[in-house]
């Protein structure tokens, strides 16, 4: 017969030998020392917990006699008040110094955003109109249209006689434009006589083209182009954005500027029209020795992409540097 | 102290304060020993008792009697011994601590035998604390039902009312966790001096 395995006397111990191990382990000194050796071991462990436990039995009674040693609730719970508020106590002393809430104030900085972008534009557009009913007399005075962002009709002196859709006539401008008691419509910077339209074209009132009273084009007051009140075209800024050369071809330089080796810059004031060209070129600044007339003669082959207002290409005054250099 | 000697036993559930102070006489060693020897700590130990007899207080009612009161405990103790391994929240401490409980095994390792010599008392010692060991790195199950067939002498039918599981589950627990401990043993043999 052979010896008890390993598993076999794992089972005597767990669950007591069955009569056939249990013989064996009677007759086989070396397994018999096996058991007895693992038996010993076990009951030693078993008798050193079982003595531990004798000695702490009695203990639950008398717990509170531990004290501190055993982890006193009470004192715990006392101390984790106490660190509390000394935490506390520390962090209020701490907040209310003086030095230290300077030195806290000074730490925070505060960036203001820069807004110039966002800010309302506070530049005016300018600009002007005309037209005229082609009479042989200047418009007569009278009073000015409503103002309306968008014109249907031209004014008239006289009044059309049961008109199919009656309209009330108005002019474009941005900003309150000067006017007079009157019944009638006219220009109010006119002379008193006869009801006239003008001796301009297109409608409206005056000498110019255009719908508007006085003496430019298009269809708001006075001397200039495009809508608005004023003597000129619309101005860059106040919702008017800047016409953009697409088209620059260089100016020649004159015979006499070249001889005498000139060179400068023509600064010269203009207008660009709807259809981005250049008109009413005009010197700010003038060069001299024929490079004045050059530079015209080049900014009048120029193309702009125009000024646009709400969407739509309007006039629009712009100053134009040409520089002559010679290399 | 056995359990069979309890004379309220399937009387819990009509007890009386004073009779759960007996109950808790009688059984709390039991309690405590075990769940000293499965957390290894004697203050959780004594929490955790604490726990177990008041749980048992509290469901005092719902006790059955369809086991001994003795294995009723022992089952909320094996409950409690469990949640407290698998808190989590514990374990940064449980490892912090294990040096500690370390030597709080060795303190126990006390051979009550006169008939042996000082060197095989020694050695006793030595073998008593590797078993204490192994059993500390045991898993849960395992060390559970180790503790109750060697340390509280229960029958396989009683350790299966205790912790719940099939008779054949825990042998194959117990199987093992021997297989661990055996071999403790046999790492630190001693002389047989008699």
């Amino acid at each position: 017969m052979t010896h008890l395995s390993s598993q076999q006397i794992s089972n005597c111990i767990i669950r007591g030998a069955t009569s056939e191990e249990a013989g064996h382990a009677r007759e086989c000194k070396a397994c018999r020392a096996e058991l007895e050796r693992l038996e010993t071991a076990l009951t030693r462990f078993r008798s050193s917990v079982r003595q531990w436990s004798d000695s702490h039995a009695g203990s639950q009674i008398y717990r509170v006699s531990y004290g501190l040693e055993r982890g006193n609730r009470t004192v715990a719970g006392l101390g984790s008040v106490l660190i509390h508020a000394g935490i506390l106590v520390t962090l209020l002393v701490l907040g209310s110094l003086k030095p230290v809430q300077l030195a806290v104030r000074e730490t925070v900085s505060l960036i203001a955003p820069d807004l110039s972008a966002y800010k309302a534009q506070q530049q005016i557009a300018k600009g002007g109109g005309g037209g005229g009913g082609r009479e042989l007399l200047d418009a007569s005075k009278g009073k000015l249209p409503k103002v309306a962002p968008k014109q249907f009709t031209p004014p008239r002196v006289d009044a059309v006689a049961d008109p199919k859709l009656p309209v009330t006539p108005t002019i474009v401008a941005d900003q309150p434009v000067p006017n007079i008691q009157s019944n009638n419509y006219g220009d109010p910077l006119s002379k008193l006589g006869m009801a006239s339209n003008g001796i301009g074209s297109g409608g409206g009132i005056g000498l110019g083209k255009g719908g508007g009273i006085g003496a430019g084009n298009g269809p708001g007051f006075g001397s200039g182009s495009g809508g608005g009140f004023g003597g000129s075209a619309y101005r860059i800024g106040g919702g008017v954005s800047a016409p953009v050369p697409i088209f620059q071809p260089e100016p020649e330089y004159s015979e006499e500027a070249r001889k005498a080796k000139w060179q400068g810059s023509v600064l010269l004031s203009l207008i660009v029209d709807e259809m981005g060209k250049a008109v009413n070129i005009k010197v700010a600044r003038s060069l001299g020795l024929g490079l004045d007339e050059k530079a015209i003669q080049a900014v009048e082959k120029w193309r702009f992409k125009p000024g646009m207002k709400d969407g739509k290409p309007v006039p629009v005054i712009a100053s134009v540097e040409v520089s002559f250099r010679l290399l | 102290m056995s359990i069979e000697n309890v004379a309220l036993a399937g009387e819990v559930h009509e007890a009386t304060a004073g009779d759960f102070d007996a109950l808790v006489r009688i059984h709390r060693a039991r309690v405590l020993r075990f769940i000293f020897a499965s957390v290894r700590d004697r203050e959780t130990a004594e929490n955790l008792t604490q726990d177990c007899f008041l749980r048992a207080y509290k469901a005092r009612v719902g006790f059955r009697g369809d086991s001994s009161v003795g294995t009723w405990l022992m089952g909320i103790a094996a409950n409690l011994v469990r949640s407290h391994e698998g808190s989590s929240r514990l374990k940064f401490w449980r490892r912090a601590l294990r040096s500690d409980r370390d030597g709080s095994i060795d303190s126990l390792a006390w051979i009550p035998d006169g008939q042996l010599s000082p060197e095989a008392i020694a050695a006793a010692r030595e073998q008593v604390s590797a078993i204490w060991k192994v059993v500390a790195r045991l898993p849960e199950r395992q060390r559970t039902v180790f503790l109750l067939r060697f340390v509280e002498d229960m029958e396989l039918l009683e350790i299966s009312a205790v912790t719940g599981m099939k008779e054949g589950t825990v042998k194959t627990h117990l199987f093992r966790a021997l297989k661990t401990v055996r071999s403790a043993i046999e790492e630190n043999p001693i002389e047989e001096q008699r």
